[in-house]
């Protein structure tokens, strides 16, 4: 098999993630058929691909969500600055608390606040310190950038917002935690325009704190918003590059013919 | 199944083709009248519609990357399709420059224009040579259009120093000079388009 | 050529035609709903003069003697209901989340088995199973084996609705709540319980209004006393009993008592739907539609 090639600006840096031959699937059938990917830190890092391509199934392998679901196998290894989190001694929880997630359909729990859902991840883990939660909620709310929008109305429900506040509650909610990695899957997708607009400044600033992880089907977003693009077809990591090169002059053929749209 | 920018790049590509066409028969008549010492008046009709075509092409290709967000090879050939257009254009605005020298200068059957002819030819096989790898992507072609250009550069250089050493007829070799002038900028310019097509196919800008 | 207007004629035929469906179909609705309106009236009719605060704080008459009241049974069913609830909520709730939350278990076929068989089983049965498990070796009616016998009726409602209560919740929230660093079991109980515990309280609402009203059960297990309950191993009373023993003595104070019994069972009833009907109006899993 082909390696897939390396970009030069990447040398020598360390990457925050790096996968090893990961390989996941249910059952008999194998989606991802053996991905080795290095992933920079403090970037903007798209995975892009056609439906059925494993990239969704990749992310969620990177928090250890993908073995909830019955019937799911994981193969190789993920390393996260440079251990194994599927070593046989890992602990999952261990591992998603620092990795955040946010999700296609923005999700925030329905019974809580505004404030709770910011903190649900701290209060749910045993924090009972009210100074603490509130600074926490206060930072991540500005880090998500919607303080000023909901400030006075932290005790409202969180099902109250509107699609795109309720997603930057999302990713507020997951700041709180302080992850070192975000994981996004297709964030902008249940979104209008503008509020797609909002979130994708906000990533380009969460860079700056965290490395960013995000799964798009739309091509215009991941030439917008990441440093760096993968791209996935039927299970493999075709392409890794910058992503100016890869959108100006990729090397394969296939992604070539994906991303002008002379596919199928 | 064909995409949706398809039909603006076909657009494209056809008007570059004319615009080829053109400025090649620009060239070539502008040639003529200095070689026969005949008036040719469609040269400023072909120059003023060059020009135009130059416009459509440059609106046109904004246009698509403005609705159609064209990446890879598509967003290549757009860059390269307005910089080639602004070649054929000069072109053609070098042929007109060439008979309002002849107009200025008025009669010149008695001079040796056959240097002058050559190196002509030289540079219409240049201008051919362009439009066809353009309209064939043929970057091989391509690629062999910067090397004549160097002979076309001492040319003009060995006519300039004869002028300075004032041997020859002042209007002769005047004349002479500025028609090797705009014929070195035509070379250079059928230089810019080979790079431009060696561009669409590689995504690399060959260096000089 | 046909025309694409409908004619005269034929347009007020299927007018016609559609008023006498219309009055037919009224009709059946009255037709329906009439036996139920009088079976209601009459238990108001009748039970409505037996009531007062003495009906509450006595216990029945001696036959021909006068008014009482049906203190036995209300303290009895209130005991056993109580019992049952208190063996039926927890056995019921976690064989809910059970089947919600591990689906792909290989004790899930259990689930169908309780919602398809054991939820419309035939409460005499079941009463009957209790009196031989219960009654026969400890050689009495008890208010346990009342007790047991209703909390076998309820177990598979409560469980049966938790389940679809839980099952409705989202996975997205699981998934929200796993992907923080929340623990499974936290997960169970702080989110997907929590969003779902309109649907749970309901399930355990409408688990006491069927055991409240079962009458078979309780006559083979319970039995009857006069008064209130004396001990959880003996006999007890309840108000479905009464209604049954003291609606067809035929000595007319023991049937007032009965309509009365049977006024103060259904509007408990009503009193229970409507309670029902408050949880489900409060929608706690509602996310506002708007993308």
């Amino acid at each position: 098999m082909a390696e897939v090639s390396k970009p030069s600006s990447l040398n020598g840096v360390q990457p925050k993630f790096e996968t090893k031959d990961l390989k996941a699937g249910f059952g008999s059938t194998w989606v991802l058929k053996g991905i080795d990917m290095k992933i920079p830190p403090n970037r903007v890092t798209a995975v892009m691909g056609p439906s059925g391509c494993g990239k969704t199934t990749f992310v969620r392998c990177l928090n250890r969500l993908h073995e909830l679901t019955p019937g799911a196998v994981v193969e190789g290894e993920a390393l996260l600055d440079g251990e194994d989190i599927y070593d046989r001694n890992a602990d999952p929880v261990a591992v998603r608390r620092r990795i955040g997630m946010v999700f296609q359909k923005p999700n925030p729990f329905p019974t809580m606040s505004i404030y709770h859902n910011v903190v649900a991840g701290l209060t749910l883990n045993g924090e009972r310190d009210k100074k603490k939660l509130d600074h926490a909620a206060e930072h991540s709310l500005r880090g998500a950038y919607l303080w000023d929008e909901v400030k006075d109305k932290l005790t409202n429900s969180g099902a109250s917002l509107s699609g795109g506040q309720q997603q930057r509650l999302c990713i507020a909610r997951a700041l709180a935690v302080e992850p070192e990695v975000i994981l996004m899957d297709e964030p902008c997708s249940a979104l209008d325009p503008t509020a797609t607009a909002k979130i994708e400044e906000l990533i380009t600033q969460l860079k700056k704190d965290y490395t960013i992880i995000i799964v798009t089907h739309n091509l215009q977003q991941a030439s917008r918003v990441a440093d760096y693009t993968g791209f996935f077809y039927l299970g493999k990591l075709v392409e890794f590059d910058e992503t100016a090169t890869l959108f100006e002059n990729p090397k394969e053929e296939l992604t070539e013919r994906y991303i002008t749209g002379k596919f199928g | 199944m064909p995409r949706l920018m398809d039909m603006g790049l076909d657009q494209l590509n056809s008007m570059l083709l004319e615009m080829a066409n053109l400025s090649q028969r620009a060239v070539a008549a502008s040639i003529e009248a200095y070689s026969r010492g005949r008036k040719e008046p469609e040269v400023k009709q072909m120059s003023d519609q060059l020009q135009a075509l130059h416009r459509r092409v440059s609106d046109l290709s904004m246009e698509v990357i403005a609705r159609y967000q064209p990446v890879a090879s598509d967003l290549r050939f757009l860059k390269a399709c307005m910089e080639i257009s602004y070649g054929f254009f000069r072109y053609g605005r070098y042929a007109l420059d060439i008979t309002q020298v002849l107009d200025m200068f008025g009669d010149l059957k008695d001079c040796d224009r056959s240097d002058v002819v050559e190196t002509a030819q030289k540079t219409q096989e240049m201008i051919r040579m362009s439009s066809e790898a353009f309209a064939r992507r043929d970057v091989e072609m391509a690629r062999r259009i910067p090397p004549m250009d160097d002979v076309i550069d001492r040319s003009y250089r060995e006519n300039v120093r004869k002028t300075i050493n004032g041997k020859g007829n002042l209007k002769c070799s005047m004349s002479a000079a500025l028609i090797l002038r705009y014929l070195e900028r035509i070379a250079d310019h059928a230089s810019y388009i080979a790079e431009s097509v060696e561009y669409i196919a590689t995504g690399v800008e060959p260096t000089k | 050529m046909t025309s694409t207007i409908i004619t005269g004629r034929r347009q007020s035929w299927r007018r016609t035609f559609d008023r006498i469906m219309k009055v037919l179909i009224m009709l059946s609705v009255a037709i329906a709903v009439i036996p139920l309106f009088l079976v209601v009236a009459d238990v108001v009719v009748q039970g409505l003069p037996a009531i007062s605060w003495t009906f509450f704080t006595k216990n029945p008459p001696s036959p021909l003697a006068g008014y009482g009241g049906i203190l036995n049974g209300i303290e009895g069913s209130l005991l056993m209901v109580g019992m049952g609830t208190l063996i039926a909520v927890p056995l019921g709730v976690g064989a809910g989340i059970y089947f919600s939350e591990w689906p792909e278990s290989r004790l899930s076929f259990l689930s169908s088995f309780m919602n398809d068989v054991l939820a419309e089983f035939p409460t005499i049965v079941i009463g009957l199973f209790v009196y031989a498990v219960v009654v026969v070796p400890t050689r009495t009616f008890s208010a346990v084996a009342g007790a047991l016998a209703l909390a076998i009726i309820m177990l598979p409602i409560i469980a049966r609705t938790t389940e679809e209560s839980l099952k409705i919740v989202p996975t997205t929230l699981r998934e929200a709540s796993m992907a923080l660093g929340i623990p499974r079991w936290k997960t169970i109980f702080r989110v997907v319980i929590s969003t779902g515990k309109s649907g749970l309280a309901t399930g355990i609402l409408l688990g006491i209004a069927r055991a409240t009203g079962e009458t078979a059960p309780l006559v083979v297990t319970a039995g009857y006393l006069g008064f209130p309950p004396t001990g959880l191993f003996q006999q007890t009373a309840s108000v479905p009993y009464i209604i049954y023993n003291f609606g067809t003595a035929g000595y007319p104070n023991w049937t007032t008592v009965a309509w009365g019994a049977a006024l103060v069972l259904v509007a408990f009833m009503l009193i229970l739907n409507l309670s029902v009907k408050f949880f489900i109006g409060r929608k706690s899993t509602g996310v506002r539609a708007e993308i």
